[in-house]
């Protein structure tokens, strides 16, 4: 799309406003979720510097009005997600290979983070089983919201080979929400990385 | 030492607690011990007979009745030797080898998770598998494997 129309005609005009008091202001929300504030993605990386710099003086404009841009935040959400880096087994490899240098992640935004405060993502990447399933719970409950979950391989899924076994978990959805399912045993890559960029498109659909 | 040696040292100290003392193939011999005497057992191979590391602990469900068995190796007699004791299924208890080999404890929690073996005497005898709460010891015969779907999800227990 490089016809775009420029940024700033999207922005909704930025009212006049009292200045004061802003942080004691409830934040109003505008604009629907689902809705794409501007398909940035799709600009070039040229055009992408002054377009962004327009769009967010625009936001703080807004902000400063006691407005929230929701869209935006939908979209550098999307476009950022953090996962956490939790190797649990055999396809903790295929995760780490993701963010190598031959299948490079970082390219869509994706960085794990050590810690699941700074998640939004959490990517259970092997066999959970009963032992460390709480320990699970308590990574997922410490994200800040909003956050998403993606169950990468056959044992996250389902429990895989060991669906059946004693001690492990048959589906890490039977532990918590997940969004999207990866099948493979392991996946490659590229599987994760389309999983990536399907949740991606559903949290545009979806909105945060 | 020979396994007869052995067999001969062992029945001489202790007479009825040792029921009898096998050729085994790639071991000095396999002791089969009444579980009343374990913990003096244990010193005598420690102290007197020179075994000074314990392999493994390891324990099997025969349906009738639950095996224990021990494998120590001798640095000096570059050896190995196996003790074995039977315990009845309703009370399979023995004496910790803690005390005398403190490798024994990761093992021993093991047997006591899987297999439902009591250790008396262990500092700290946890599941070590297992998350703590699980009802089961599941390599027992008895241990039915459930169906995924019928898994009552009972994780938040801590
Ligand atoms: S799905 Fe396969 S590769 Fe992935 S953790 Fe399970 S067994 Fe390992």
């Amino acid at each position: 799309m490089s016809g775009q129309t420029p940024l700033p005609a999207k922005v909704p005009p930025a009212s006049a406003g009292p200045s004061a008091a802003i942080a004691d202001m409830p934040l109003e929300v505008i604009g629907q979720p689902g809705v794409p504030f501007v398909e940035i993605e799709t600009l070039r990386a040229r055009e992408f510097i002054p377009a962004a710099k327009e769009a967010l003086t625009s936001l703080l404009k807004e902000q400063a009005n006691g407005k929230l841009i929701r869209p935006v935040f939908n979209w550098a959400g999307r476009n950022s997600l953090f996962p956490l880096h939790w190797g649990l087994a055999c396809c903790a490899i295929e995760f780490a290979a993701a963010f190598g240098a031959r299948w490079d992640a970082e390219r869509f935004g994706v960085v794990p983070r050590s810690s699941p405060r700074q998640c939004d993502l959490l990517i259970v990447n092997g066999t959970v089983t009963w032992k460390v399933a709480h320990k699970l719970i308590a990574l997922y409950e410490q994200m800040p919201e909003p956050k998403w979950a993606i169950a990468m391989g056959n044992c996250a899924t389902g429990g895989g080979p060991f669906r059946t076994a004693y001690s492990v978990v048959p589906g890490v959805d039977k532990l918590i929400p997940v969004d999207v399912y990866i099948a493979g045993c392991p996946p490659r890559p590229e599987n994760l990385l389309d999983g990536i960029l399907r949740l991606e498109q559903l949290i545009k659909e979806r909105g945060a | 030492m020979k396994t007869n040696e052995l067999a001969a040292r062992l029945t001489s100290k202790f007479g009825e607690g040792i029921l009898g003392v096998d050729e085994f193939p790639g071991l000095l011999g396999r002791v089969r011990f009444d579980a009343a005497i374990a913990s003096k057992l244990f010193h005598t191979f420690r102290d007197d007979l020179g075994f000074a590391h314990l392999t493994m602990v390891g324990a099997i469900d025969w349906i009738d009745h639950r095996e224990v068995f021990y494998t120590l190796w001798s640095d000096a007699d570059r050896v190995y030797v196996m003790l074995s004791a039977n315990l009845p299924s309703d009370a399979p208890t023995i004496a910790s080898a803690v005390p005398v080999w403190p490798s024994a404890n990761a093992h021993e929690r093991e047997a006591w998770d899987l297999v439902g073996i009591r250790f008396e005497g262990h500092p700290d005898l946890r599941r070590i598998f297992m998350p703590e709460g699980y009802a089961y010891h599941p390599l027992l015969r008895s241990f039915k494997i459930h169906e995924p779907e019928d898994l009552e999800v009972k994780v938040r227990s801590e």
